[in-house]
């Protein structure tokens, strides 16, 4: 149903690169009894994708629900331990899965062949056919494959949709976009004609939004190719047969059918029940609460590894000179995006237990500081050479002189420059909810795809980012104000 | 008289520019020299160069014996304490009033408590005649008063010799008489200077010895009245009857 992303494929091979862990354990297939051994089968889905897997609220908590969560249950209590639920973007699920982060991917994912070659399935559990969503006033004219030409579909980036659009209709152009909520938005704002989805999950889009209409295109689709089958690390037959079991088992009875589905849809129903924005403050409260934990917490370590390394660089020794330019280069020359994913699956893989909130401070942290490092070097230079020889010739030491003298002088100078990092920082502390990270860029997904409306959750966020990036900025003027002596 | 500053084959390079050329001198307890020169005859280099703010690359300076080069930081500025040096721009720092720049060096290097420093910073106000300017912060005080608390700041330490980097130049003309006097009341309490000076009134009345400087190296040195009314090399004849009106 979703294809393997070309930018998971270099991901993965660089970490295959630099860690060979895979291939190690491949060799004695002791997956199952490792879950058992810990007691938790962790699983990796991407919760925005209903009824298959979402978020719906209970008691004020949100939980993981839908099909696939139904069925990762039972077979969490057939083999006889916890089920803990790591949410990701889908594109992350299978470097989770090789870096070991997750026991098992379930997330309406389809076992194409390519993914064959670098994961282990269990057999199909459920096949759902692909639809198309579309705006209701568009329905007279768009029925079939063959209406559309010339138009603009969208579909979920790597997906089996996105894949079926560009095979069997060529005269189009694609649209594809991570988010199937953002999808709908296009939809809904005109920019897309209509987006490809699977049959239950645009059923609950149309049920929740009177203006939209569910179609059968009439895609023509290889039966092997729509079924959803659950993923384990390459070689881990032992999990891929217990899974199996449980598949027999849930098919013989239907227990998608007769229970799971109809208890997603009762979710779902209760969720657009509560479509009201009110309702949903607590999932934005605890996005403000992740994002201020991210943001102090690298701001200090931004600041404090900036001054280092910015001392590192006017270092008259060639060594830590030169590792803190070569640093500071390196990370300015890349994407936070890509440092956020490098530390989470790539250090991750070493230390296996590190948790996506750390990781995501520490690659925020790590990144504010070689931007900090440049700002706080551009002060200390800033200061005339006079002020150093004075300090010396009273006999005072390097180290003095900087801290009583160079230092509170510089930071007067580079307060603004220093207060536009952290606010950038706050606003940039957005990239992690790519790895998981429940920050207020993260919650505000999740409440689009609980209350299937789009913008409405993104003017809250902008406002969210709004108030902090203005009411840091009013504090830091405050201060600037205290030191106009120095 | 003790000799309180030896130069020895004193030299200063800066890539190929030769700006100090083996200079041996010996600078006595209590003695005031001033020395002046043309413009880019080393005048200023040299006299940094007896703290090591500038690092000689041949020679070397010894302070009451001890050589300043080759030493460790620490070493270095146990040295540098007793020796005061005074700059063209004055050098204070922006980010502390006048009695905390005044304070910081005691505090932090002599390690004296706060109500020591303070009141010896007042006492050190009172003889520069800045007394009510010590919550003043130094952007608010003109030049003159500037130069004057940065020579209380270098006092403060207690030192054993005052250098002093054209103390005058910066200074708007009305404002040169109240820091020479602070000068002149210092050499008269038995300071040992080292002034590098274009003040020629100054160093007549007040210096013990001119070292007459040019291309790097002291070309003639004397008793001012001799130096004034009769030098003897046919630099210091052409440097004189160019200044003197």
């Amino acid at each position: 149903m979703k294809k393997k992303s070309f930018f998971l494929v270099i991901i993965v091979f660089l970490l295959a690169l630099i860690i060979p862990v895979t291939h190690a354990k491949a060799a004695n297939d002791n997956y199952l009894q490792k879950v058992k051994d810990k007691g938790t089968l962790v699983v990796g889905t991407s919760a925005d994708y209903p009824p298959y897997e979402f978020t719906a609220k209970e008691n004020g908590k949100t939980k993981y629900v839908g099909l696939d969560i139904s069925l990762a249950e039972k077979f969490a209590k057939d083999i006889g331990v916890k089920l803990e639920v790591k949410n990701m973007n889908f594109d992350s699920l299978l470097v989770a899965l090789e870096t070991h982060k997750i026991d098992m991917v379930i997330a309406g994912m389809n076992p194409t062949p390519e993914r064959q070659k670098s994961v282990s399935f269990s057999k199909i559990y459920y096949t759902g056919d692909q639809y198309m969503l579309i705006n209701k006033k568009d329905a007279a004219h768009f029925r079939k494959i063959k209406d559309f030409k010339g138009k603009t579909i969208g579909a979920q980036t790597g997906s089996l949709q996105y894949s079926l659009v560009k095979q069997q209709m060529k005269g189009n152009d694609v649209k594809g976009l991570a988010k199937l909520n953002d999808l709908v938005i296009a939809l809904q704002s005109q920019k897309v004609n209509a987006v490809a989805m699977e049959e239950a999950t645009a059923k609950a889009f149309a049920e929740n939004n009177r203006n939209l209409k569910v179609i059968d295109p009439g895609f023509d689709i290889d039966a092997s190719q729509t079924g959803s089958a659950i993923g384990f690390s390459k070689g881990a037959d032992s999990l891929v047969n217990a899974a199996n079991k449980t598949i027999d088992e849930v098919k013989k009875d239907n227990l998608i059918n007769k229970e799971y589905i109809p208890a997603a849809a009762k979710n779902m129903t209760t969720n657009g029940k509560k479509n009201s924005m009110l309702n949903y403050w607590t999932y934005f409260a605890k996005g403000i609460e992740y994002t201020l934990i991210i943001t102090v917490v690298s701001v200090f370590f931004g600041f404090v590894l900036g001054t280092l390394f910015a001392l590192m660089r006017l270092s008259r020794n060639k060594l830590t000179h030169g590792l803190a330019v070569s640093y500071i280069e390196f990370v300015r020359g890349t994407p936070l995006m890509v440092q956020v994913m490098f530390v989470y699956f790539g250090i991750g893989a070493v230390i296996q237990s590190l948790p996506a909130l750390i990781a995501g401070i520490i690659a925020v942290s790590l990144n504010s500081a070689a931007y900090v490092a440049e700002v706080i070097r551009s002060g200390i230079e800033s200061i005339p050479a006079g002020q150093t020889e004075a300090s010396r010739s009273l006999g005072l030491s390097q180290k003095e002189t900087y801290r009583y003298i160079i230092i509170p002088q510089a930071l007067k100078n580079i307060w603004p420059a220093l207060g536009n990092e952290f606010v950038t920082l706050i606003k940039e502390s957005s990239i992690v909810s790519i790895i998981g990270v429940t920050d207020i860029m993260y919650q505000m997904q999740l409440v689009q795809s609980a209350t299937y409306k789009g913008v409405i959750p993104i003017f809250i966020a902008m406002i969210i980012y709004f108030i902090m990036t203005f009411g840091l900025s009013k504090v830091l003027g405050y201060f600037e104000g205290k030191m106009k002596h120095a | 008289m003790p000799n309180l500053i030896e130069v020895q084959n004193l030299g200063k390079s800066f890539g190929d520019n030769e700006v100090l050329k083996d200079i041996n001198e010996v600078v006595k307890k209590g003695q005031v020299i001033c020395v002046i020169g043309p413009s880019g005859s080393g005048k200023s280099t040299f006299l940094r160069c007896l703290n090591v703010l500038e690092e000689p690359t041949a020679g070397k300076v010894l302070f009451e014996g001890n050589s300043l080069t080759g030493i460790s930081e620490n070493e270095l500025n146990n040295l540098r304490e007793k020796m005061g040096m005074v700059f063209q721009s004055f050098n204070l720092f922006p980010n502390m009033n006048v009695i905390e720049n005044i304070k910081l060096a005691p505090l932090r290097v002599k390690k004296l408590s706060d109500d020591e420093a303070t009141k010896q910073a007042q006492d050190l106000l009172e003889r520069v005649g800045l007394a009510d300017k010590a919550e003043q912060y130094p952007q608010s005080l003109s030049g003159g008063q500037q130069q004057r608390v940065a020579i209380a700041r270098a006092l403060a330490m207690n030192p054993e010799v005052m250098l002093f980097d054209e103390p005058t130049s910066a200074l708007d003309p009305e404002m040169v008489g109240e820091v020479l006097k602070v000068m002149k009341d210092l050499a008269e309490s038995g300071m040992t200077m080292v002034v590098v000076t274009h003040e020629m009134g100054f160093a007549k009345s007040v210096a013990d010895e001119i070292w007459f400087m040019a291309d790097g190296a002291i070309q003639e040195k004397g008793n001012p009245e001799t130096f004034f009314n009769a030098p003897k090399t046919e630099r210091a004849q052409d440097f004189l009857s160019k200044i003197l009106i």
